[in-house]
């Protein structure tokens, strides 16, 4: 291999992005254990309301139950080990009933009924409800962990956001949590789910491939993206009246954001599938589920203030923005993902010093792996 | 007559199972009302204690029929047969349950509640 000069740090060997056995390894040691963002807990507003998701090999239920509370277990019977739900999306009304021998089970997974279950006075329902998985509610977003005993999520997930914005509170102003979803678009990329971290983490593409958005962050053309730094948000062009497609004018700043963060663009990364892009008047929040090695599922939702959402205004130019942005960079990612197993790529590619960020990214990603 | 229990023990909208000849299901579905049937469903033995009260009908939390606590007759299939129903009276705060013998129905307005 050769040595690279000081300019340029290496990347992950090419089989990193192509190996299913590595995606394999990843599942188990990186989706599996770490906290995984699944939903935005609003998908699910009323009891019996449930979202079902993929989580490293396993499918996971989310329901929200009787009293309101929010539940993940996995979506397998305990009896057979059908799957209960098959839709992405829907609603139950008492219970969770499985369609192969109504093992039923009720919101909160415990074994309610079965077929002859009453005669089975030594079946403990609670040893037979639904596998109960890790959840916890942040920034709006549900997520959870399958690991037994789940990493901080203070030290990961809060920790991610507050080591790119310089405090845990600048964060609180954007209130996501109570923002409305004003549009959802779902991207079905063909490209491994590293390839498109990375590119989230740099601007050294946005020259080239994002017109549009370097006109409204101009920084952007020197290639520097907003995760290089501590705490900077990438000000917006002098002429720009909001983040739109065409840089005019869009909704007013929310109203807890303050002087020194209206007009600029903050981008933050969760490892391993969460990103979040905060402007003035809305939040852009990414997740991904990475279901092969050559195949990621992004979901991205556009989220306002309600009462933007709930005035009907027009949503085009801010959506639009991010959409053009995701696709140009999705396709980027897509015309990566073939050549990953070029003999070209045996060793991988480098990163130019604006990218020697990712670096961290992938040292995260070798000791994950290393267990 | 056989004693179910406290009054104050069974919450609003919930059930307990006794055990007599064969099993039978307490309903309060208000304050001061309380029904019984039989617990098991005539469509599949399923509990039907461990149904979901709604007015005066109890679902089946297997197929979902659901019985009319008063009649025991259900809505619609899968059951087709109805259950029996039982006399509850109420006194003191204690429940009791008269079982009744034959397949007859006892009418709602003859639950006795003291």
């Amino acid at each position: 291999m050769t040595i690279a000069p000081p300019s340029l740090i290496n990347t992950l060997p090419g089989s990193s992005y192509a190996d299913p056995e590595v995606f394999a390894l990843e599942q188990e040691r990186i989706f599996e254990s770490s906290w995984f963002a699944v939903a935005r807990a609003a998908d699910m507003p009323t009891p019996g309301k449930f979202r079902t998701v993929q989580v490293g090999r396993e499918s996971v239920l989310l329901v929200r139950d009787r009293r309101g509370v929010l539940r993940a277990h996995l979506n397998v019977c305990r009896h057979r080990g059908a799957r209960l739900c098959t839709e992405p999306a829907g609603e139950v009304r008492n219970a969770v009933r499985c369609p192969y021998h109504a093992w039923t089970y009720g919101l909160d997974g415990s074994l309610i009924a079965a077929p002859n279950l009453a005669e089975m006075a030594d079946v403990d329902r609670a040893e037979y409800g639904l596998r109960p998985v890790h959840l916890r509610e942040w920034l709006g977003a549900v997520w959870v962990c399958l690991a037994q005993r789940p990493p901080s999520f203070e030290d990961t997930v809060m920790g991610a956001v507050t080591a790119r914005l310089g405090d845990a509170d600048t964060v609180e102003a954007w209130g996501i949590d109570r923002l409305e979803l004003g549009r959802r678009i779902v991207y079905d990329v063909a490209a491994n789910w590293k390839l498109i971290v990375e590119n989230f983490m740099e601007c050294y593409h946005c020259a080239t491939i994002h017109p549009e958005l370097t006109e409204v962050l101009p920084e952007f053309a020197d290639g520097f993206a907003a995760q290089y730094y501590v705490g900077h948000g990438a000000a917006f062009a002098e002429d720009a009246h909001g983040f739109t497609i065409d840089g005019g004018a869009s909704f007013p700043t929310l109203s807890a954001v303050d002087d020194a963060h209206d007009r600029r663009y903050y981008a933050i990364t969760v490892n391993p599938q969460v990103f979040i892009n905060l402007v003035p008047d809305h939040v852009i929040f990414h997740r991904m589920y990475p279901l092969a090695v050559d195949r990621t599922v992004v979901e991205c939702d556009w989220l306002f203030a309600p009462e933007v959402v709930a005035g009907g205004a027009d949503l085009s130019r801010s959506v639009e923005l991010f959409h053009r942005v995701n696709q140009q960079d999705f396709e980027a990612c897509e015309r990566c993902q073939p050549n990953m197993t070029s003999r070209v790529y045996d060793a991988g590619g480098v990163l130019v010093p604006s990218e020697h960020h990712i670096a961290a990214f992938h040292h995260w990603v070798t000791e994950k792996l290393a267990g | 007559m056989i004693p179910v229990g406290a009054l104050a023990e069974i919450p609003v909208g919930e059930a307990v199972r006794v055990l007599a000849d064969v099993p039978i299901a307490v309903f309060r579905v208000s304050d001061d009302t309380v029904y019984a049937i039989d617990d098991t469903c005539t469509h599949q033995k399923a509990s039907l204690s461990d149904g979901w009260v709604e007015g005066c009908a109890v679902e089946c939390p297997l197929h979902a029929s659901c019985f009319d606590l008063r009649t025991g007759v259900p809505d619609g299939p899968p059951a087709r047969t109805p259950v029996r129903t039982h006399q509850v009276v109420v006194v003191d705060g204690m429940v009791y349950l008269r079982v009744s013998t034959g397949a007859g129905q006892v009418r709602a307005e003859e639950t006795e509640v003291a």
